[in-house]
């Protein structure tokens, strides 16, 4: 854990995207560190989700983002893990949580059926994500927090570098928004993958993210979470809406790194 | 069996003697018969495969218009002089990558650039025929299809067909199915987008090309979206949804040929009819088991 402590493990420098001649994101600067929790707030259309899709290359952009690892962790592209902000699913589609697992892994048609690595594989992160007994179902069965940890699984499976959620609990009740952000602080304690985390809701952010990049189409700030978020900043985001800010300390128990060296 | 000969009529003539102990019934005793069952159970079952990741799609209205252009690619076979089958594949293939690669680049939504091609398309194909009298006749085979009056080079074709469909859905089955049900996800899993969806919308126009000749422009989306629609009634898992889909395209092939010779009944219309049933048969279990 010492070795990538402070290692920038994604670097983006004047990042700008354009679509249809708006820019979209103009000259961001942020990094990413190794083990580190970040969140990206900002009010609606402040190009949250654009970042996420330009670190995964799925957008034209200008400038640079650049992966960087410590020699020991291996070398190559980074493996990049995405739980896109929520599956417009189609709730009729025959298309069990397994189908999906195979869909995303395996060579063999899946009407061949899933190859034993695969079913092995499958069952496997189901069950590290405790929805092991879902394999069976329909996705257009699974109930919002369902497919979350469904999401999560398939994220998680492939061991990623970087973890990319993109509003994490949004469609979930507040219950099982305390219980996925348990859960994902659990695991990410475990396999020390960076966590890129989208997030409209302050609550979760001050109490799980370690480093905070505001955006609203420019990068308004970014720097540890308890030094960003200032009602300052936050006008600077939301307009004048700061008392968003004093709801979202109101209880800030637990955090993501607690007994982690930092 | 004379394989060593490739003339069409050799290679045909071993399938019709296997063809004749397996159906031993009057209705296949003549060889148009014959041809017409293995027309049919040649096209159908791939296109039914391939109605599964196009019904998820929502692509119905593409193979309507890859059909209906179909009609302006016989049209132009008519009026050059070559084989208006031949026309009719290159077409259709054009169209459909015409489609697959425009859809997307615009702020259009797909149904409407689909419209657009569709229609243009076919005025081509009224305006080439207008120019020649008597092209009409021609094209009526075409419209309404016939497997009673399949050649046998036309069967050999068809079988070629199937085989390349079947590589097709081996390579291509898990990422047009993953990109049906999330772009983004699928994208972050390395499916190549643009070219999973153009392949895609090519082999579509290669089987719906090959079925035009059975069922006909008219009913030729029948083939993908009925079996599709009626796997996804009783379906739970994807490879559930494929078999039952490819299962309801053989099973109607074979009753739609066996009712029509009984009936005096079109062909090809009866075929589709036989799927529709099935449809119904779906949709009345799917009401009956909402849970199931």
């Amino acid at each position: 854990m010492t070795s990538c402590e402070h290692l920038h493990t994604l670097e983006i420098r004047n990042l700008t995207v354009r679509r249809g001649g708006v820019e979209i994101l103009s000259g961001i600067d942020a990094d990413i560190r190794c083990g580190e929790v970040t969140a990206v707030v900002g009010p609606n259309g402040a190009g949250k989700t654009t970042l996420l899709l330009a670190i995964l290359g799925q957008v034209p952009y200008t400038g640079e983002i650049r992966f960087c690892r410590a020699a020991e962790h291996g070398e190559g592209a980074p493996r990049i893990g995405y739980v896109p902000q929520r599956l417009d699913l189609d709730p009729g589609a025959p298309v069990t949580v397994g189908d999906f697992f195979a869909l995303s892994s395996q060579r063999r048609p899946v009407f061949l059926g899933a190859s034993r690595g695969t079913r092995e594989a499958t069952r496997a992160s189901l069950e590290r994500a405790g929805v092991g007994h879902l394999a069976a179902t329909p996705l257009g069965r699974l109930s919002g927090g369902e497919l979350q940890r469904v999401l999560f699984a398939l994220a998680l499976r492939d061991s990623p570098d970087i973890l990319l959620l993109d509003e994490p609990v949004s469609g979930v009740d507040v219950a099982g928004e305390e219980r996925f952000c348990e859960f994902l602080s659990k695991v990410q304690r475990d396999s020390r993958f960076s966590l890129l985390l989208v997030s409209h809701d302050l609550s979760v952010v001050t109490r799980h993210a370690d480093r905070v990049i505001c955006l609203n189409r420019r990068l308004v700030c970014s720097g540890a979470t308890t030094e960003v978020l200032t009602p300052e900043n936050l006008a600077a985001m939301y307009g004048a809406d700061a008392h968003l800010f004093r709801h979202a300390r109101a209880d800030g128990h637990g955090h993501l790194h607690d007994g982690e060296a930092r | 069996m004379t394989w060593g000969s490739t003339a069409p009529e050799a290679i045909l003539s071993g399938v019709f003697a296997l063809m004749d102990r397996v159906l031993p019934f009057a209705f296949a005793e003549p060889a148009f018969m014959k041809r017409a069952l293995l027309a049919l159970l040649l096209t159908a079952p791939p296109a039914a495969a391939l109605g599964v990741p196009l019904v998820q799609h929502r692509m119905a209205f593409f193979s309507d218009a890859i059909g209906h252009s179909a009609f302006t690619g016989v049209a132009l076979g008519v009026l050059l002089g070559v084989s208006p089958t031949w026309t009719m594949v290159a077409f259709g293939i054009l169209v459909a990558a015409a489609i697959a690669s425009v859809k997307g680049r615009t702020g259009l939504s797909s149904d409407t650039v689909i419209g657009v091609f569709f229609s243009t398309a076919v005025a081509l194909g009224i305006a080439v025929i207008s120019r020649r009298k008597g092209l009409t006749r021609n094209l009526q085979a075409f419209l309404y299809g016939d497997p009673l009056a399949v050649s046998d080079a036309e069967i050999l074709w068809m079988a070629a067909i199937f085989l390349l469909v079947c590589c097709c859905l081996f390579f291509l089955y898990n990422r047009i199915l993953l990109l049906g049900i999330h772009e983004g996800f699928a994208r972050a899993k390395g499916v190549r987008a643009k070219s999973v969806e153009v392949s895609f919308a090519v082999v579509v126009a290669l089987v719906v090309t090959a079925a035009i000749r059975s069922v006909g422009i008219l009913l030729v989306t029948a083939l993908l979206v009925i079996p599709a629609a009626t796997a996804r009634n009783v379906a739970r898992s994807a490879a559930s949804a494929l078999w039952i889909s490819v299962g309801v395209a053989a099973f109607s092939g074979l009753a739609g040929i066996v009712a029509s010779w009984h009936l005096d009944t079109a062909a090809g219309a009866t075929v589709v009819l036989c799927a529709a049933a099935c449809f119904a048969v779906s949709a009345l279990v799917r009401a009956a088991f909402p849970g199931g």
